[in-house]
């Protein structure tokens, strides 16, 4: 009787053990991105579960818009409520903000205890007050396309493929000129040329902050320091460049007017498109598009960005974090680490969507035949892009504090009438420096 | 005698019947609104508390809020340029796209008031682009205004006209923003269509047999008669038009150059982007009070030129 | 007697020129929609333009449902609309029965408090009502969405009323005879008779709540909630499909299809509820 009972106490602990251990962890990774993207993570989030029995992944997928201010107002909604999710993709630009605020965990220490350090690209940790609490889910950068048979057409030369020898300003404004033509096949200088019904375009420049940084490092300018105190907008060489690229839509008329405030960019009538269609000779882009471009079916290639001064190059991702609030850091941890590891989503970066983060994927043959060894990465894509990551320097929006409103508010409001041809770049840029200075926005680095 | 007693009981049973009667309809009547009576509360009044109480502090929604008193309001005045520049944004297409959407509704209204064949597929014509969704609208419209392969430029082209850059323009985005807002007019075009029916045949007889024209008894008589849907129509016009939100977010996101940065996207970025809720929460209190200085003026000055028909105005 | 009508007498050319000039305002933005949503990507960008695709693109409307879960935001609607439709019909008929039928003390202050509502734009209550239903737990739910429906609205107590009002209060007296009391006359007599009325309603929350923007977009943040509204906004600006204007407008033509159905089954309700609203009390 008595040993019946301890037995059938001994089963039920057992039970009560193996339950234990069998309960389920749930993690829940939050993220924008293309569909494409949302496919892809899903694919690592299965791969993850099966290596990591115990825990589920549950995707929250959250599009927004590009410009990406709707996931951060939806994050910020999140934080508000106490919902936020275990762990996920992050806005760079409110990283500084809700890091000090104590909403993501400390990596630090788990960094440095499995030597993760080193072998990542030196700008990848996002670090306040020196402590690790968060890093850039990839490396991306700006990068330009081209239609081989409109530059043919056109008899302008395919741009140089090594990102330290790309055209000079003036020469690929003059290529530009050679491409454009009216419905008539009139070019901008001839007579009778109708910039109203321009059947070809030289060139398409996508306008965000983000995509003006390269030809303003280039030309010897920026948007603000890197420390955060200095508006470099304002200054002549910020200013010439500005004033160059909107010379390529009213002056040049090589270029489409388009609109960056709009969030959705809609008034474009779709570069890639345009593009495909020989309508557009080059396109300077962020390198993700590469992704979609790649699917369109035209002689597509890649060349080294124009130059006003200098070769220059910017690294720009999104970012990931673990929340503080998750009830399981451990488990958010692991797959952390799995999402940073590229041979597990490897379609992410073998599409055309992003460069990998660990330093070996530059260096390493064979780690950099994994990704690029493939036909949607042309041959002149590791010197024109790869190489040009030699030289990248970080947009400073996740460490420069009130970036975003700097742009959004004092900037860009000022750049839409220079694109428009109603103001200069010196009227508009000066008006942008007071309006930073009088609301006292330079207030260093989070 | 005995009458007065029996008249004395009938007052009593009277006086209690009316008592019984009036606590229970007491009783199904506020059982009956009981959810509004709560919604009022939970929906009106605690909001609009909660607030104007928020709006003299600084509040991101995490820490706790702290009083600040009226620097809200300060800021909003004084030191926020942006909030000037949405007061006028909002004002220009209010106003200007208030009157025109009358006037035109107003027009549309005594054409399909004529008798011409097949009015009544004229009618629903005009009726339909109001029914679709400003998601719809917008996105369609954006796709008309586009500067190289819209419908509107195309037009413009072939007319000889010089192309335009519609809602991506700063000075024609607001006036763009009200063309589309008049395609969707059918709903104002229809309550006017039926205020036009109801005008008496007589008034109109009257005026033709004193010897009036077309002219007058438009002047004198369908005009006066309308006032009050026009009243109507000018006030919720104005409501509407200082709640617009969808049409720029989803467009133009308040460009170019702030060209179209209306009120209600101004207050929703500094809600939900910079958390900045106390703040938002005055600009929410500053347009109810205008809402309804706003209303008052005109109800007040409405006296002046709307006509109330003698009988009845319930 | 002569020929006076309560219209303007314009020469009839012009009144058809007038006309079909304001027709052409109105329906070309459909017909330049629908075009849209038949061509290729190449062809929508072609100059100068095609005034009519080549051959109709019907997979633009199949790509829709590869490019977004419409098929799951469509369903997410329909449940938004019904639990509106349900709850306005509901709550509005019992309070506009009791302001149109019932004397009861505080009436006339009650329903002057709740016509006033009429003129309180939502901008002002939107923030405060985003705090309130975080401190309610609604915040991603359809709660806000649809709660509020079953409180009562200011326009359909309003339009109610007028209704209420036109059915002869003999009909309740003979039932108060019979012993019956007001729930079981709203149930018995008024809604048989108020049918029109109650369509009106019921047709104009589905297609506010169809139409609905504002709300979802604040209040939901998980994307398999998302309504068609949403969904159409994420094809705009997201990443999926930057620039195919062929797919944004097949969608627009699938979110606007149903409302024309309706429309058009249910025409003579429309144009009731509108002449309704338009200050004929």
């Amino acid at each position: 009787m008595r040993n019946k009972r301890i037995a059938f106490f001994a089963a039920l602990a057992v039970l009560a053990a193996s339950l234990a251990i069998a309960e389920n962890v749930k993690l829940t990774f939050v993220y924008w991105g293309s569909p494409n993207e949302d496919i892809a993570l899903k694919e690592a989030f299965k791969s993850f579960e099966a290596a990591n029995p115990g825990i589920t992944v549950e995707p929250m997928y959250i599009q927004g818009d590009i410009s990406g201010t709707e996931y951060a107002a939806k994050l910020r909604a999140m934080a508000e409520t106490d919902t936020l999710p275990d762990l996920g993709y992050f806005r760079p630009d409110q990283f500084g903000e809700f890091a000090s605020a104590g909403y993501m965990l400390d990596l630090t220490n788990l960094v440095q205890r499995e030597n993760m350090g080193k072998a990542y690209l030196p700008q990848v940790w996002l670090k306040v007050n020196n402590r690790i609490y968060g890093a850039y889910t990839a490396a991306e950068c700006q990068m330009m396309f081209y239609n081989k048979d409109v530059l043919k057409k056109a008899g302008v030369p395919l741009p140089p493929s090594d990102y330290r020898k790309g055209w000079s300003w003036d020469q690929f404004v003059k290529y530009c000129r050679m491409i454009t033509t009216d419905y008539k096949g009139r070019h901008p200088g001839d007579a009778g040329f109708d910039d109203r019904q321009v059947a070809t375009y030289g060139v398409s420049l996508q306008l965000w902050h983000a995509m003006l940084t390269p030809p303003l490092w280039s030309g010897g300018g920026g948007i603000v320091s890197s420390d955060g105190r200095k508006f470099l907008m304002d200054s002549p060489e910020s200013i010439d460049v500005i004033q160059k690229i909107a010379d390529l839509i009213n002056k040049e008329k090589v270029m489409p007017y388009t609109s960056p405030s709009s969030t959705s960019q809609a008034g474009l009538p779709a570069p890639p498109v345009m593009l495909a269609n020989g309508q557009l000779g080059f396109y300077i882009t962020g390198q993700w598009e590469l992704l979609d471009i790649a699917k369109m079916n035209f002689p597509m290639g890649i060349g080294a960005l124009p130059i006003f001064k200098k070769p220059a190059q910017m690294y720009i991702s999104g970012a990931s974090v673990i929340f503080k609030s998750t009830k399981h850091p451990k488990e958010a941890w692991l797959l952390y680490k799995w999402m940073m590891t590229p041979d597990k989503t490897l379609n992410l970066y073998s599409s055309g969507l992003w460069m990998p983060t660990k330093a070996s994927w530059y260096s390493d043959p064979s780690d950099l035949a994994k990704w690029t060894d493939n036909p949607v990465h042309p041959p002149e894509y590791r010197t024109a892009v790869i190489d040009s990551m030699k030289i990248a320097e970080t947009i400073p929006e996740a460490r420069v504090k009130n970036y975003t409103q700097i742009v959004n508010e004092c900037v860009n409001p000022q750049l839409d009438r220079v694109w428009l041809g109603e103001i200069t770049a010196q009227e508009a840029l000066k008006k942008a420096g007071e309006l930073v200075r009088r609301q006292n926005l330079l207030q260093g680095t989070w | 005698m005995r009458s007065s007693g029996a008249a004395r009981e009938t007052i009593i049973k009277n006086g209690r019947k009316r008592n019984y009667l009036t606590r229970y309809n007491n009783f199904w009547g506020w059982l009956f609104i009981t959810p509004v009576v709560l919604g009022l509360s939970l929906w009106v009044a605690f909001p609009l508390g909660l607030s104007l109480v928020a709006s003299f502090t600084k509040w991101d929604l995490i820490t706790r809020p702290v009083f600040v008193g009226f620097k809200n309001y300060i800021d909003m005045f004084v030191f926020d340029p942006l909030f000037w520049q949405a007061v006028v944004v909002t004002l220009y297409y209010t106003l200007v796209g208030v009157s025109l959407q009358i006037v035109l509704a107003f027009g549309a209204a005594m054409l399909l008031n004529t008798k011409v064949r097949g009015m009544n597929f004229f009618r629903t014509l005009f009726y339909l682009p109001s029914l679709v969704p400003v998601i719809v609208s917008s996105t369609l419209w954006m796709w008309l205004y586009n500067p190289q392969f819209g419908l509107l430029n195309l037009l413009l082209i072939h007319l000889g006209l010089e192309p335009q850059k519609w809602v991506y323009g700063t000075a024609t985005v607001i006036p763009s923003l009200i063309l589309m807002s008049i395609w969707g007019v059918g709903n104002i075009i229809v309550i006017f269509l039926a205020g036009l029916q109801d005008i008496p045949k007589q008034l109109l007889e009257a005026v033709e047999i004193d010897g009036g024209n077309a002219f007058h008894s438009f002047r004198h008589v369908i005009v006066p008669l309308m006032t009050p849907t026009i009243l109507y129509n000018v006030v919720i016009g104005i409501i509407n038009g200082f709640q617009t939100f969808t049409q720029p977010y989803i467009m133009t996101n308040g460009g170019p150059a702030n060209a179209s940065l209306f009120y209600v996207l101004h207050l929703y970025r500094q809600a939900f982007m910079f958390s900045k809720m106390g703040y938002a929460n005055a600009m929410a209190w500053f347009v109810f009070i205008a809402t309804g200085v706003i209303s008052i003026i005109i109800f007040k000055t409405s006296k002046l030129w709307v006509f109330y028909q003698g009988e009845d105005k319930k | 007697m002569s020929k006076v009508r309560t219209r303007i007498r314009l020469p009839r050319p012009t009144i058809y020129v007038l006309l079909v000039l304001f027709s052409l305002f109105c329906l070309f933005p459909f017909l330049w929609l629908l075009r849209s949503s038949f061509m290729t990507s190449r062809e929508i960008f072609t100059l100068p333009p095609h005034l009519l695709p080549a051959a109709p693109q019907w997979h633009n409307y199949v790509d829709i449902f590869k490019v977004l879960p419409f098929a799951r935001y469509f369903l997410n609607t329909l449940e938004i609309v019904a639990l509106n439709v349900v709850g306005a019909l509901i709550s509005n008929t019992f309070i506009a029965f009791a302001f149109a039928r019932i004397k009861f003390r505080g009436r006339s202050v009650m329903y002057a408090l709740c016509i006033a509502t009429l003129m309180l734009p939502q901008t002002v209550t939107m923030i405060p009502l985003f705090v309130e239903w975080k401190i309610f737990h609604g915040i991603n739910t359809y709660a806000p969405l649809t709660v509020p429906a079953f409180f009562g609205n200011a326009f359909y107590i309003f339009l109610l009323n007028q209704f209420f009002k036109t059915i002869p209060t003999e009909y309740d007296e003979a039932a108060f005879v019979d012993g019956a009391n007001f729930f079981q006359i709203v149930t018995r007599i008024v809604v048989p008779l108020s049918q029109p009325a109650l369509a009106v309603v019921a047709l104009f929350t589905a297609l506010a709540s169809w139409n609905d923007f504002m709300g979802p977009f604040l209040y939901l943040n998980d994307q398999n909630k998302y309504t068609l509204s949403l969904g159409l906004k994420y094809l705009i600006s997201g990443y999926s499909v930057i620039g195919q204007w062929q797919v944004l407008m097949a969608a627009s033509v699938l979110i606007v299809l149903p409302v024309a159905l309706l429309f058009f089954s249910m025409q003579r309700y429309f144009i009731e509820g509108l002449t309704m609203s338009g200050l004929k009390g």
